[in-house]
């Protein structure tokens, strides 16, 4: 009773620290260049979801109230997604299901941070002194990580340099260091060991966008559109006793629902790139894994071997990734907006040769929320 | 836009009392309706293909609050679940739209909230524009001051009728175990109160409460199998208006009318449980609403006998779908609300079986 | 009886304003009302789109006359906190004069009998301005005093920020289950939670069972020991933000008490260097004297344990296994 779903336009903000725009501006930005590629104006949306973390970043109680009227939204149902990091993609995924639904034929998904107004770390303390912050963490995971795997200390360098050099070729990205070595990002402060300053992620303002279209109006939108094959969610709780926090089941479960809905039956192989969402540089080979795409405790192999580069055999995050921008809430839709310009053809200096199936993922939490899907230039691809 | 293809019935409800102030984590409240939905039921917890909740991270004053509620739940085995930072009514449109899809038929939806630790009227100004409204502190209640103003200007009620609508919501409450107001005042004594937002007095406005609600949604013929007389979802839709006041027309709401023809809301209705939580508005609902008197509104007293935040519009659900199921009504409609003056509306109408 | 938590949120936004209001908020700050054309309309606050459209409006703004008439409006009453007055004022929609739609906004009316709809007022603008919407008020028309020229910030820098302080004051009892733990911190011990599904057993118990969905209580409540296992921690660079009072790195450790089945988590740990800490490594509580043990920051979230717990020494005891304590690396 689904019916297809395809992202016909997409938008995004410069990805900067401190954008001199309101929240209204900072939200038009992304939501009328989507509107513009897919040929449409306000006026002819038929509802809006919006998604962000949580609104102490930015001290405004649900957005969506006062957005509502920035967004085009008057008289049309304007929705509202939280799910920590991951909600980007979260937000995806229900404008996704808008349209499939058959309830509504264009649906604008709107996500942004403005992590200048605030503080993230502040939010994460729960407004208190003493907070440990995201690295802090997941810096015992990643440790974890490498002991089980026997990975070599230079991946994550590897990952932090690969998806920064991707960044230079990202007319949006935040982070844009030209002279990014293996040597800088190792000498680097620690912040968290393992992880150094330039292992991590920025603290970026930005909006993103996309206009999601039934098939009747995706086939009749002026660009290629990238059709919504699958996607899926899972959660699980970020502690109790038996959790593998390294590998979170609830990412494996994820993955493997959302594979087995698009008829993937050999990831690595039927998959052409793939947006992760990597906030520090050892999640790269932690999700490959924990994402089926390498066997256990092997993902950092397909890292050192130039797999993941937009010339590999599996890129990842050649949009240069979270590690180059982060505006938390829309970081998620990001990364399913870059998997579905690879496949419309639109990435621009950083397009992957050949994409026609793509992956967009996203966690939050304690590394317990899951969101994911692929997007395909083909409405039924014939996967190799 | 097409309609819905797939008949979609809530199966079970359950909601906590709305307590002044709850002494214990709002996990705990979320835990004891979903057991008491599993136990109503007969179902599993991993019968349930998808979990949506709505809640506020600000009402508990820490953000990623809503973390902590997944608790509640049960999220081992890794589960299918969404959040919104919206009333659990909402949460149930996002579930009705996924069991639209037709490859899982059984959601859980979830509202809850601790507003007891904050002060809700400082909380919820900050609802309002960041640049030119929230710096005011202008708060949701005295919007809801002025717009009754508007009215008694457009002479459409008096400070009367808000103590009519508050005399029988309390007097309804008082049948009602999970009320949170137990008082009988006539509109008389009402109207010699002080005024707290003028026109609108202390009472007028709904006392918030701490509580949470949920109910289960399932498609077709299993809604069928899983309790005897399912109340069927005929339509749920939301619209939103402007979020300045001076750009709308106080005395109506249009989006009220609009969200409600897209849910179907046509012909007579037993019941109406409306989200009023400042008096007037409940002039404005029925008013948009075209109801007649045919139509008994919040018997079961409404948010004014009890405003458990981020729940209330899912109560109203609840308490339409339990008068259907238990027979004492045929047809109904629920209404949810959010933001000042009625900003966002959404409506949801449903029928029992013949 | 425990004293009843209080927690305070406060955060200063600052919040850019756009070419649209930051021109408007400029000119407040040098004592100038604004508007945005919208087609033959004039909007006051003006704002950055048409509002019924959403089109984008030319961000050139004009001179709005500061008086006008109240369409609606209600009386606070009692103000709280974020109010701009701390005596009773109205809240009205003023539609100022060749305007097209009226603004929210406060009114200083001294009294409730001054009020009433179709009133005419007038703006007021106070002696300091910031370039913030509460760089002015209303009052009714006659009572502006001290009309401000205006000159005293004109050729100042552009507004392109404001900042918002948000402060929000939270006050709950302590929860009874996280009550009876932190009384037993000053009595010198650990209170865990078994379940009595499972019987696994939470340190501190959050009053529930998440994995069986059952509620636990006095009942279900015992002593755990008071040295356990360090299955997981972090060297903290505390990073600079509001409120934070952090400076220097130091460790934050998840240790699992004898007898637990989930660890302590983020246990601050100052007496150990980075080098002496390792998963496995044993350690003991070393409690403060009982009558100086103090449960600040302790809340129905959080429970850092320093005000209680001295320190934290290695027992001297072999290592547990670290391959066993994986699913502890919380």
């Amino acid at each position: 009773m689904a019916r297809p779903c395809a992202v016909i336009g997409t938008g995004q903000t410069d990805y900067r620290k401190k954008l001199d725009l309101t929240l209204d501006g900072l939200v038009r930005w992304a939501a009328i260049e989507a509107l513009e590629d897919a040929g449409m104006t306000f006026a002819d949306v038929d509802a809006i979801v919006i998604g962000k973390a949580p609104d102490a970043l930015e001290g405004v109680v649900m957005p969506e109230l006062s957005l509502a009227d920035a967004l085009g939204a008057v008289g049309k149902p304007i929705h509202r997604v939280h799910t920590a990091g991951s909600v980007g993609a979260a937000t995806a995924i229900t404008g996704t299901t808008m349209v499939e639904s058959g309830r509504y034929d264009r649906v604008l998904v709107v996500c942004y941070e403005k992590q200048s107004e605030g503080n993230a770390t502040w939010a994460l303390s729960g407004g208190k002194s003493g907070g440990q912050g995201a690295g802090g963490t997941f810096a015992p995971w990643i440790r974890s990580y490498i002991e089980r795997s026997g990975a070599p200390e230079d991946i994550g360098w590897k990952v932090a340099v690969k998806d920064r050099r991707n960044a230079l070729r990202n007319p949006h990205a935040h982070l844009r260091i030209q002279d990014i070595s293996i040597e800088k990002v190792r000498d680097s402060p620690m912040l968290w060991d393992p992880l150094h300053f330039l292992e991590s992620c920025p603290s970026s303002d930005g909006a993103a966008a996309v206009v999601l279209a039934s098939e009747d109006v995706a086939r009749k939108s002026p660009g290629k559109p990238a059709w919504v094959i699958a996607h899926a969610k899972r959660t699980e709780f970020g502690q109790f006793p038996g959790r593998d926090a390294v590998r979170p089941q609830a990412g494996v479960d994820c993955s493997t629902v959302l594979y087995q809905e698009a008829g993937i039956t050999d990831p690595r192989g039927q998959i052409d790139c793939a947006e992760i969402y990597v906030p520090f540089s050892w999640y790269e080979p932690m999700w490959l894994e924990g994402l089926l795409l390498a066997p256990i405790n092997e993902g950092w192999h397909m890292t050192d071997n130039g797999d993941t580069e937009i010339t590999g055999s599996f890129p990842v995050n050649a949009s240069g990734g979270v590690l180059s921008s982060n505006p938390i809430g829309a970081s998620g839709l990001i990364r399913c907006l870059e998997a579905a310009n690879q496949v419309r053809e639109r990435g621009g200096d950083y397009q992957v040769d050949g994409a026609r199936v793509a992956l967009g993922h996203a966690y939050g939490g304690a590394a317990q929320y899951f969101a994911m899907w692929i997007v395909s230039s083909d409405l039924q691809p014939a996967y190799r | 836009m097409t309609d819905h293809s797939r008949d979609v019935a809530i199966v079970a409800v359950s909601q906590t009392p709305a307590y002044g102030a709850f002494a214990g984590p709002e996990p705990v409240l979320i835990m004891r309706c979903v057991n008491d939905l599993l136990s109503r039921t007969g179902l599993e917890r991993h019968d349930i293909d998808f979990t949506l909740a709505g809640s506020c991270d600000y009402l508990s004053g820490a953000p990623f609050a809503f973390v902590m509620n997944i608790d509640g739940v049960g999220a081992w085995p890794p589960v299918y679940e969404s959040h919104v930072e919206m009333d659990g009514a909402w949460a149930l449109f996002e579930a009705w739209i996924r069991l639209q899809l037709g490859d899982i038929d059984v959601a859980l939806v979830i509202g809850s909230g601790r507003s007891s630790p904050g002060n809700n009227r400082e909380i919820f100004a900050l609802q309002g524009d960041p640049y030119l409204s929230a710096p005011l502190g202008l708060d949701p209640a005295s919007m809801a001051g002025v717009q009754a103003r508007t009215l008694l200007d457009a002479n459409i009620a008096t400070e009367a009728d808000f103590a009519a609508v508050v005399e029988r919501s309390w007097k309804a409450a008082a049948d009602n175990p999970n009320a949170l107001v137990r008082r009988s005042d006539t509109a008389d004594q009402l109207l010699n109160q002080p005024h707290y937002a003028a026109p609108l007095r202390a009472h007028d406005v709904a006392p918030v409460a701490d509580g949470a609600a949920a109910l289960l949604i399932v498609a077709g013929d299993r809604a069928r199998e899983l309790c005897e007389r399912p109340v069927w979802i005929q339509g749920i839709e939301h619209r939103i208006e402007s979020h300045h006041p001076g750009y709308r027309d106080l005395t109506d709401s249009p989006s009220t009318r609009t969200a409600a023809a897209k849910a179907g809301a046509d012909g007579t209705f037993d019941v109406a449980e409306l989200m009023v939580t400042h008096s007037h508005e409940e002039i404005i609902m029925r008013r948009a609403l075209g109801l007649t008197d045919d139509t008994v509104v919040n018997p079961s007293g409404g948010p004014l006998g009890g405003h458990p935040v981020m729940a209330t519009g899912l109560v109203r659900v609840i308490e339409v779908a339990s008068r259907i199921a238990d027979g004492s009504a045929q047809r109904g409609l629920a209404h949810a609300s959010s933001g000042a003056c009625l900003q966002q509306n959404l409506i949801c109408v449903l029928q029992g079986d013949d | 009886m425990l004293p009843d938590v209080d927690l305070l949120l406060e955060y200063p936004y600052t919040r850019t304003t756009g070419p649209v209001l930051g021109q408007f908020l400029t000119g407040l700050r040098d004592g100038h009302l604004l508007g945005i054309r919208n087609g033959d309309e004039v909007l006051c606050p003006p704002l950055e789109y048409d509002p019924e459209t959403a089109k984008g409006l030319d961000p050139v703004l004009v001179e709005v006359a500061t008086e006008g008439t109240v369409t609606s409006w209600t009386w606070v009453a009692d103000p709280t906190s974020t109010h701009p007055f701390d005596h009773p004022f109205a809240f009205a929609l003023v539609l100022l004069d060749g305007t097209a739609h009226p603004m929210a906004h406060a009114v200083d009316a001294g009294s409730i009998d001054e009020m009433s709809t179709g009133m005419r007022v007038a703006i007021q603008f106070h002696e300091e301005r910031t370039g913030s919407i509460t760089d002015f008020h209303f009052v009714p028309l006659g009572r502006v005093h001290v009309r401000d020229s205006g000159d005293g910030a004109d050729g100042a820098e552009p507004v392109t920020t404001i900042v918002q302080l948000i402060s929000l004051n939270y006050h709950e009892p302590l929860h009874a289950h996280r009550a009876r733990f932190a009384q037993g911190l000053l009595d010198g011990r650990f209170i865990g939670q078994r379940s009595p599904a499972s019987g696994k057993v939470y340190v501190p118990g959050r009053g529930y069972d998440p994995l069986e969905r059952v509620e636990m209580g006095e009942d279900d409540e015992l002593t755990v020991a008071d040295r356990g296992t360090v299955t997981s921690f972090t060297v903290i660079t505390p990073i600079d933000y509001y409120c934070q009072k952090e400076t220097k790195p130091y460790i934050r450790a998840s240790i699992l008490l004898d007898g637990s089945d989930s660890p302590l988590i983020s246990v601050d740990i100052r007496n150990l260097e980075e080098s002496d800490i390792r998963v496995g490594l044993r350690l003991q509580a070393v409690w403060r004297p009982a009558g100086e043990r103090d449960l600040t920051g302790i809340d129905n979230r959080s429970v850092p344990l320093e005000g209680v717990i001295e320190r934290w020494d290695p027992t001297g005891e072999p290592d547990a296994d670290a391959n066993k304590l994986r699913e502890f690396t919380q």
